[in-house]
């Protein structure tokens, strides 16, 4: 067993206190417009959610770190790009809680890096940053590392789909077990991107994202 | 290829060119002032006609201190063929204090086979503002079909410059690639074929006003979404962007936020370019 095995499995794990059950990072808008209303439309949704958000924002963010780009300045890019309110805050969100866990389980000199930048506010504290100089500590290679992120994110969005929609829970797993593809397909991408391509989105997932603050009955605080 | 170099700074009640530079396929047409608000209008003018693969377009905007530009073009920019290789228009804008830009282009028409990149990088200050708009469509391909186009790129950099430093206060960078992916469908366009966009950078960008704009685009027939960016160095920026079927529809709803800008901001009456 690798050293680092039980400690990405714990950072991962849909338990982690993070807060990601709040989240639909704009599916709820398109649940709402009965665009997404079963396993089907949720996977299609959930594909077009990796293959664009999670590959040109949160997974090259998390490759550029592990080149060594500076912490600060992919966290100004992140603050940045990502334009719709809820998603930049649920990113700001959910990785101060993963810094904070971070510190408390996985301390390095890193991430007190990290931590001071944003204890200075110099840095917002993203999700995808936090992770990955957590992950970059313990040793994970890249690769392991945008899987570990990329399914972690897939599973707890799911989990979230399975309560919303609803569907049942075997729903789920197929749609968990589909997503395996997406996710792979997403990382070979991900090697392949350029600078230019940090936070490149498509407009219907952020218009749905931004369409969310106004939804009147809202599940999700994204 | 074209160049163009156009810097403008406040001479009394108006604004002024004082410099102006133009090579290649690209130049201003004579200024000329739509109001008594002291704002100049520019043209730009592509003699051409029409954006080829590895052309490359070079904009420089300079606003001085308390000057106020109103840029528009003389029509739509259309992106032809590019084999092998993409069009490319990088815009570099620069806004002293309390300078204004109104960027108001005609739309981007994207023909089959067309690969296109647009970058625009804007500097400026906390009391500078800017409103951008923007249209892209899908040209006409021979068999009717539309999203024929390889690749349109258009990516905005908004800096902050301050006595703090400079910083990144917006960076919108839209991808669309129709072959790549089902580029009509959910997460992509929606079923639209047509994409709006508006910048607003301005220290009076608030919560409030999002929600004004975004009332102002209720009942017409496009998607929409509106945000606010996060707040650098004490000024803030929105930005609202839409799905339509309909070039028309969507100038309507951006030119209805620009003019309710105008009317709030600077007491002018709605944009009528008339192109000169």
């Amino acid at each position: 067993m690798s050293g680092y095995q039980l400690a990405l499995q714990q950072l991962t794990d849909s338990a982690l206190p993070t807060g990601a059950f709040a989240h639909s990072l704009g599916f709820e808008t398109y649940v709402d417009a009965g665009v997404v209303a079963d396993e089907a439309s949720f996977g299609v949704w959930l594909g077009a959610f990796v293959s664009q958000q999670l590959t040109y924002s949160d997974g090259l963010a998390i490759r550029f770190l592990y080149e060594g780009a500076d912490v600060g300045e992919l966290d100004s890019l992140l603050s940045a790009s990502l334009l719709p309110r809820q998603v930049r805050e649920a990113s700001v969100k959910m990785g101060l809680r993963l810094l904070e866990i971070g510190a408390e389980v996985f301390p390095s000199p890193a991430l007190g890096l990290y931590r001071d930048l944003v204890g200075d506010g110099r840095a917002a504290g993203h999700q995808p940053l936090a992770f990955a100089v957590v992950a970059r500590s313990l040793d994970v290679p890249l690769q392991e590392a945008l899987a570990a992120y990329l399914f972690a994110t897939v599973t707890s969005l799911t989990q979230n789909a399975v309560r919303a929609i609803p569907l049942g829970q075997n729903a789920g797993q197929r749609v968990l077990r589909a997503a395996h593809d997406d996710v792979a397909a997403a990382i070979d991408t991900i090697a392949h991107l350029t600078p230019d391509d940090l936070g490149a989105v498509s407009p219907g997932l952020e218009i749905s994202q931004m369409r969310h603050e106004r939804q009147r009955a809202r599940m999700f605080m994204s | 290829m074209g160049e163009l170099e156009l810097r403008v700074a406040l001479r009394g009640q108006r604004s002024v060119a004082t410099y102006q530079y133009h090579r290649g396929a690209l130049r201003v047409l004579r200024p000329h002032y739509l109001d008594d608000s002291g704002q100049v209008c520019y043209v730009v003018v592509n003699p051409g006609g029409a954006y080829l693969g590895a052309d490359l377009f070079v904009i420089d905007v300079e606003v001085g201190e308390g000057a106020d530009l109103l840029l528009t073009t003389q029509s739509a920019t259309k992106i032809y063929r590019t084999p092998g290789s993409f069009a490319e228009q990088r815009m570099v804008v620069r806004l002293g204090e309390a300078a204004r830009l109104e960027f108001m282009p005609d739309q981007l028409i994207a023909y089959r086979e067309a690969s296109y990149r647009q970058r625009t990088s804007v500097t400026l200050r906390p009391s500078s503002s800017l409103v951008m708009a923007e249209v892209v469509t899908p040209g006409w391909s021979p068999d009717g079909s539309a999203f024929q186009y390889r690749e349109v790129r258009l990516r905005n950099e908004i800096r902050v410059e301050s006595d703090g430093g400079t910083h990144l206060l917006a960076l919108d960078n839209l991808l669309i690639r129709p072959p790549l992916h089902d580029v009509t469908g959910l997460g992509f366009m929606e079923g639209h074929s047509h994409l709006g966009s508006l910048v607003v950078v301005d220290a009076r960008v608030d919560q409030a006003l999002a929600d004004d704009l975004h009332g102002l685009t209720a009942g017409r027939e496009a998607l929409t979404g509106i945000s606010l960016a996060r707040p650098v160095a004490g000024t803030s920026g929105l930005v609202l962007r839409s799905l339509s079927n309909s070039t028309d529809e969507l100038n309507r709803l951006l030119r209805s936020c620009t003019d309710f800008l105008r009317s709030r901001w600077y007491g002018q009456g709605p944009l009528d370019l008339r192109k000169h």
